[in-house]
C-alpha cells in the first residue's frame, strides 16, 4: 500500500534551485533511502516531506491526505502531516525526561493519561529502554538517545517515519547493529520509512529501495542490488562501491561491447553511457575493486601488469597495479612480491562512460 | 489523476525551458503569521506614534492642543536663530567625543587587564567594574557634587592640605571626566567579550612564529578586537548625545547646557509650554543619533563576522604580570574604582546621614536619621518609593513578558515583519529617555481614549517598556536563539502547533534566561530618571524623576536620602541578578 507520493517537488532558496523536480513513491513496510553527497538535496527533500520547508512547486501525499499541492496552494504544517521524524542530533528535549519526551506526541493527540503511560512503557520496553523512563536526555548514552528519539517518533504510529542520518552520530560498531535492528523494527511494525544518508553501506544494508540524488535530482532509483550492479551513469557507478577510475579513448565499438585504451594498455568493456559513445571519444571506465582478480602466474584473458606494492589491510591485501598510465587497486588473500602479475578484468565489469558528464 | 498529468507536463516544460524562476520564497506553513504580524504591528504603532507626534509637533506654531496651532516652520526658525541652541549643540558634541576619549582607552585597558592577564581578584573585579553602569547618572552626578564639588568632603580636605581645590567639576572638563569614567563599563563590556571570544590558536600561532607575548597583544589581539573598540566608541558617542543627568546636575549651576538640558530648560525659559520648540530640538537630536544607531548596527554585524572566525578553544596562556605589574594594574583599577564608585556612593551615603555640610561643619556632630524620617512624612516621596518598586519589580516582570512575546514574534521569522521589527527596534535607541517620556506624555494627551491612563502608572510603564526595548529584546533574543532549531522542529513533527511548541518546548528551556533578564530589566527600570520627568504626576512619582524635580528646589537632604535608597534598591537588584545567573556579559 502506497503511503507516500512525492511528485515533481521543486524548491528554491533565494535564487538557487535546490530541488529540481523529485518524484517517487514509498510503500508500507518498506524503507526508501535517499542517498547522495552533501549538497545533493536529500535532506531538503526530507524536510519538504516533513513540512519544515515549503517547496514552491510539487505535490506530496501522505497516507490519503494531500499535504502539499503547489497548484492548489495547499501546504499543511508539519503537525498536521502525521509523520515521525528522527533527527541526526536526536533533538531530545533536555527539560523533559524520557517518558515525557516519548509521551508528548500522544499527549498532543489528546490520549488519556493512563493509556499514554502504558503505550510509552510498551515501546520503551520493546527497544530495551524500560528502565530509563525517568532519566533525562543528558543522562543517556548516544545509542540510548537515538533509541529514545526513535520511540518518540514511532509511539503515535505515524503514517511515515522520516530518518535524517540517524546513525551518523554513533560509533562504527554501534552503527552496524543499529541499522540491523532499525530495519527489523520497521519491517515488524509494517510502517513506511524514508532514510536520508550519505553512507552507501547504510543505504545498501537498510533500504528496500534506494534513490540516488545528485544536484537536486533523483538520478537513479532501484533496489540496492540493482543500483550497485547496474548503474546508469558515471555518478551512480562512482558513488557506490570502491572503484578504479580509468581514463582513455574508445577504440573499437560494436553495440555495447567496446575497447577502451590508453598509453600502453587496452581493456574490453561495456558501454553504459545512456547516449552511447562514438569511436575515439574520450571515455572513463569504472571498475569495482572486487572485480579485478590478480595472479602471479600467467592467466588466460589476463592482462599483464606491474605490481608496485602490496598493502596489508588486516583481513586482506591490497595490490597497487600499473600499466602505462593505467593504475588500479585490487584485493587478494596473500602478499605477492612486486613485479610482473596478471590481472583478470571481465569485460562486463568495465563500465565505460563519456569522459565528462554532459551538462 | 489530472494533477499528476499536469505535473508531468510541467516537469517536461522545466526540462525544455531554462531553469524556471522561483515564484517567491515560501514561508513554512503554520508559522503563526497572524501572531507575528499583530505583535510586531502593535510594537511598531507604540514606537512610531510618539515619534510621529514629535515630527508633527515640530511643524506646528503652538502646542498641538492649542486652537491657535497651525502648520508652520516658526519653531525651526526660532531654534535655528537661537545662539543658545548652537552653544548647546557644540557643547553636546564636545561632551560626547570627550567622553569617548576618556572611556574607550580606559575601558579597553580594563578589559585587557581583566580578560587577558593573570591579575589577582579577577572574579571580584569582573563584577565591580560594572557597578557604575547600574547606577543612574543623576545619582552619580549628585554623589560627585557631595564628595568633590566646591564644598565637597574631599575638596575641603584637599584644600586644607594644599590650600586650593585643584579641580572644578562644574565645568565642561569636569563633566567630561565624570561622564567618561562612569561610561567605562559600557566599553569594558563589549571589548572584554570580544577578547574572550578571541580564539587562542590565533595568538599561539603568532607566538610559535616568534613574537613575544606583548608583541602578540599589539599585532594580533588589538587588530582583532578593533571592531569592538570602534563599536564601543560609537555607542558612547550616542550615549553622550543622550545624556541628561550629569549635565543637569553639574552643568546647570554654571550655565553649561547640552541638547537634553536645553529641551528641559525651554519650559522654564518661556514659562509656558513651548512644545513646538522642544519637538524641534528632539528632532535635531534624533537626526544626530539615528545615523549613529544605524552605523552601530553595521559595525556589530562586522564584529560578529570577526568573532565567527574563531573556535571556542579555552585560553591556555594569560599574560604574566609579575609582581610590579600586579601592583600597577591593581592600582589603575583601584584608582578608577575609587573615583567612579567610592567617591559618588560614599558621598551620598555620608550626605544622607547628615543634615548640613560644607565649610566649618563637623560632620560627626550633624549625624542624623532625620532625612529619612522627614521623607516618610511627605506622601509624594513615600508614593515615589512604592511606585518605583512596583514599576521595577512587577513592571519589569511584565516587560520581560512583553519582550518575550516580541522576541517570539521575531523568532525564526522569515517573513517581511521581521525586517520591520529590525528597524523598529533601532528607533528607541536613538531616543533619549527624556524625549521618550515627553513624546509619550504628548501621546497620552493627544489620543482621547488614552487620556484617562495618563495620570496612572500605565503611562510610565509603557514609556519604560520602550526605553528598555532594545536592551531587553536583545537579552531575550540572545536567549531564544540558543534553543536549537531541531528541538522546535521535532516538536512540530511530533504534532505540536507553533504556539504549543513555544509553550511546551521553547519557554521552559529559556526559563532561567527569563529570570536573569527580569532582574536586569528591573535594574534598568529602577535607575530610570529621565523618562518620568514629564510623565510623572501626583500619584505616579518615581524616585529618579523626583530627584530631578527636587533639584530645582534645592532640597538636598531629601535628594541624598532618595539617592541612597535608589542605590540600595539597585544593589539588591544586582545581587538578585547575579544570583539568578543573569548574563551581564553577553
Amino acid at each position: 500500500m502506497t503511503e507516500l507520493i512525492v511528485n515533481n517537488v521543486q524548491k528554491w532558496l533565494g535564487g538557487l534551485q535546490i530541488l529540481k523536480g523529485a518524484s517517487f513513491t514509498a510503500e508500507r513496510g518498506s524503507i526508501v533511502a535517499l542517498l547522495g553527497a552533501s549538497g545533493s538535496g536529500k535532506t531538503t527533500l526530507l524536510r519538504c516531506i516533513a513540512g519544515l520547508e515549503q517547496p514552491e512547486i510539487g505535490r506530496i501525499v501522505i497516507g490519503d491526505k494531500t499535504v502539499l499541492d503547489g497548484e492548489r496552494k495547499i501546504g499543511l504544517p508539519p503537525e498536521q502531516r502525521n509523520i515521525g521524524l528522527v533527527f541526526q542530533s536526536y533533538a531530545l528535549w533536555p527539560h523533559r525526561n524520557v517518558r515525557d519526551n516519548v509521551g508528548y506526541g500522544l499527549k498532543l493527540r489528546g490520549m488519556p493519561q493512563a493509556e499514554i503511560a502504558s503505550r510509552v512503557q510498551a515501546i520503551l520496553d520493546r527497544l530495551g529502554l524500560g528502565h530509563l523512563a525517568e532519566r533525562y536526555p543528558s543522562q543517556l548514552s548516544g545509542g540510548q538517545q537515538q533509541r529514545v528519539a526513535i520511540c518518540r517518533a514511532l509511539v503515535y504510529e505515524p503514517r511515515v517515519l522520516l530518518l535524517d542520518e540517524p546513525l551518523s552520530n554513533l560509533d562504527a560498531k554501534l552503527r552496524e547493529e543499529a541499522r540491523y535492528w532499525i530495519r527489523k523494527l520497521i519491517l515488524d511494525l509494517e510502517i513506511c520509512a524514508i532514510l536520508v544518508t550519505h553512507d552507501q553501506s547504510e543505504a545498501l544494508a537498510a533500504a528496500d529501495n534506494i534513490l540516488l540524488l545528485q544536484d537536486g535530482r533523483i538520478v537513479q532509483q532501484g533496489t540496492p542490488q540493482d543500483i550497485y550492479s547496474n548503474p546508469n551513469s558515471f555518478y551512480s557507478a562512482d558513488f557506490l562501491g570502491a572503484n578504479n577510475i580509468v581514463k582513455g579513448r574508445i577504440q573499437k565499438r560494436s553495440g555495447r561491447s567496446t575497447v577502451i585504451a590508453g598509453n600502453g594498455w587496452s581493456l574490453n568493456g561495456t558501454v553504459r553511457e545512456a547516449n552511447g559513445l562514438g569511436d575515439s571519444d574520450e571515455a572513463r571506465a569504472v571498475i569495482r575493486v572486487e572485480q579485478i582478480s590478480v595472479s602471479d602466474s600467467p592467466a588466460p584473458e589476463g592482462i599483464e601488469m606491474h605490481l608496485d606494492d602490496s598493502i596489508y589491510l588486516g583481513d586482506k591485501w591490497e595490490y597497487r597495479l600499473s600499466r602505462g598510465d593505467f593504475a588500479a587497486k585490487a584485493h587478494g588473500p596473500r602478499q605477492m612480491p612486486s613485479g610482473k602479475v596478471w590481472a583478470r578484468i571481465p569485460a562486463e565489469s568495465v563500465w565505460v562512460f563519456a569522459a565528462a558528464a554532459p551538462k | 489523476m489530472a494533477t499528476s498529468h499536469n505535473s508531468a507536463a510541467m516537469l517536461a516544460d522545466a526540462a525544455i525551458v531554462d531553469v524556471p524562476v522561483p515564484p517567491h520564497t515560501a514561508r513554512p506553513a503554520g508559522d503563526a503569521p497572524l501572531f507575528r504580524n499583530v505583535a510586531i504591528g502593535i510594537l511598531a504603532l507604540t514606537v512610531l506614534a510618539p515619534v510621529g507626534l514629535i515630527v508633527y509637533q515640530s511643524f506646528l506654531s503652538a502646542p498641538f492642543f492649542s486652537p491657535r496651532a497651525v502648520l508652520s516652520l516658526d519653531a525651526y526658525a526660532y531654534i535655528i536663530n537661537d545662539p543658545t541652541f548652537y552653544k548647546a549643540l557644540g557643547t553636546t558634541t564636545l561632551f560626547a567625543f570627550g567622553m569617548v576619549a576618556v572611556a574607550v582607552p580606559l575601558g579597553g585597558l580594563l578589559a585587557f587587564l581583566i580578560t587577558r592577564t593573570d591579575i589577582r581578584f579577577k572574579r571580584l573585579l569582573e563584577v565591580l567594574v560594572l557597578v557604575p553602569m547600574f547606577i543612574s547618572s543623576i545619582v552619580l552626578a549628585f554623589g560627585y557634587t557631595v564628595s568633590v564639588g566646591p564644598t565637597g568632603f574631599l575638596s575641603l580636605a584637599v584644600r586644607d592640605l594644599i590650600g586650593v581645590v585643584p579641580w572644578n567639576i562644574y565645568s565642561l572638563a569636569g563633566m567630561i571626566a565624570i561622564a567618561g569614567l562612569s561610561h567605562v563599563p559600557h566599553v569594558y563590556l563589549y571589548v572584554s567579550s570580544a577578547m574572550r571570544n578571541l580564539p587562542s590558536d590565533l595568538e599561539e600561532a603568532a607566538r610559535t612564529a616568534g613574537a613575544n607575548i606583548w608583541r602578540v597583544s599589539l599585532d594580533v589581539t588589538l587588530p582583532m578586537v578593533l571592531p569592538s573598540l570602534v563599536f564601543a566608541a560609537s555607542l558612547n558617542v550616542l550615549l553622550g548625545f543622550e545624556t541628561f543627568g550629569i549635565p543637569l546636575v553639574l552643568g546647570d549651576p554654571s550655565g553649561i547646557m547640552v541638547l537634553t538640558t536645553y529641551i528641559y530648560k525651554l519650559t522654564t525659559l518661556f514659562g509656558t509650554p513651548t512644545y513646538q520648540l522642544m519637538a524641534v530640538v528632539a528632532m535635531v537630536l534624533v537626526l544626530i543619533t539615528l545615523p549613529l544607531v544605524w552605523m552601530q548596527r553595521r559595525l556589530l554585524r562586522n564584529a560578529r563576522r570577526y568573532a565567527a572566525l574563531g573556535g571556542k578553544g579555552s585560553r591556555v596562556s594569560s599574560l604574566k604580570l609579575g609582581h610590579s605589574g600586579q601592583v600597577i594594574a591593581l592600582s589603575i583599577i583601584g584608582l578608577w574604582l575609587f573615583v567612579s564608585v567610592v567617591l559618588p556612593i560614599g558621598g551620598i551615603t555620608v550626605r544622607a546621614f547628615v543634615d548640613a555640610w560644607g565649610e566649618g561643619v563637623n560632620l560627626f556632630e550633624r549625624l542624623t536619621f532625620s532625612n529619612f524620617h522627614g521623607m516618610l512624612e511627605v506622601p509624594s516621596l513615600v508614593r515615589g518609593m512604592i511606585n518605583t518598586i512596583i514599576l521595577s519589580v512587577a513592571g519589569g516582570a511584565l516587560a520581560v513578558g512583553i519582550y518575550l512575546l516580541i522576541g517570539l514574534a521575531g523568532h525564526r521569522n522569515r517573513g517581511f515583519s521581521n525586517t520591520v521589527l529590525d528597524y523598529i527596534v533601532l528607533l528607541p535607541r536613538a531616543l533619549p529617555g527624556l524625549v521618550v517620556g515627553l513624546a509619550f506624555f504628548w501621546v497620552f494627551l493627544f489620543v482621547p481614549v488614552l487620556t484617562p491612563l495618563r495620570p496612572t502608572l500605565v503611562s510610565l510603564f509603557v514609556a519604560y517598556v520602550i526605553v528598555g526595548l532594545s536592551y531587553g529584546l536583545r537579552l531575550l533574543q540572545g536567549t531564544l536563539i540558543q534553543v536549537s532549531p531541531e528541538l522546535e522542529e521535532s516538536a512540530r513533527t511530533t504534532g505540536a502547533t507553533i504556539g504549543r511548541t513555544w509553550w511546551d518546548i521553547v519557554i521552559p528551556i529559556v526559563r532561567p534566561g527569563l529570570a536573569g533578564a527580569w532582574a536586569l530589566i528591573m535594574i534598568i527600570f529602577l535607575r530610570e530618571y529621565a523618562t518620568g520627568v514629564y510623565l510623572m504626576g501626583a500619584g505616579t512619582e518615581v524616585i529618579g524623576s523626583l530627584m530631578v524635580s527636587l533639584l530645582t528646589t534645592g532640597a538636598m537632604n531629601t535628594i541624598a536620602a532618595l539617592a541612597l535608597i535608589s542605590i540600595i534598591l539597585t544593589a539588591a537588584g544586582l545581587a538578585l541578578a547575579l544570583r539568578l545567573g543573569a548574563r551581564i556579559h553577553d
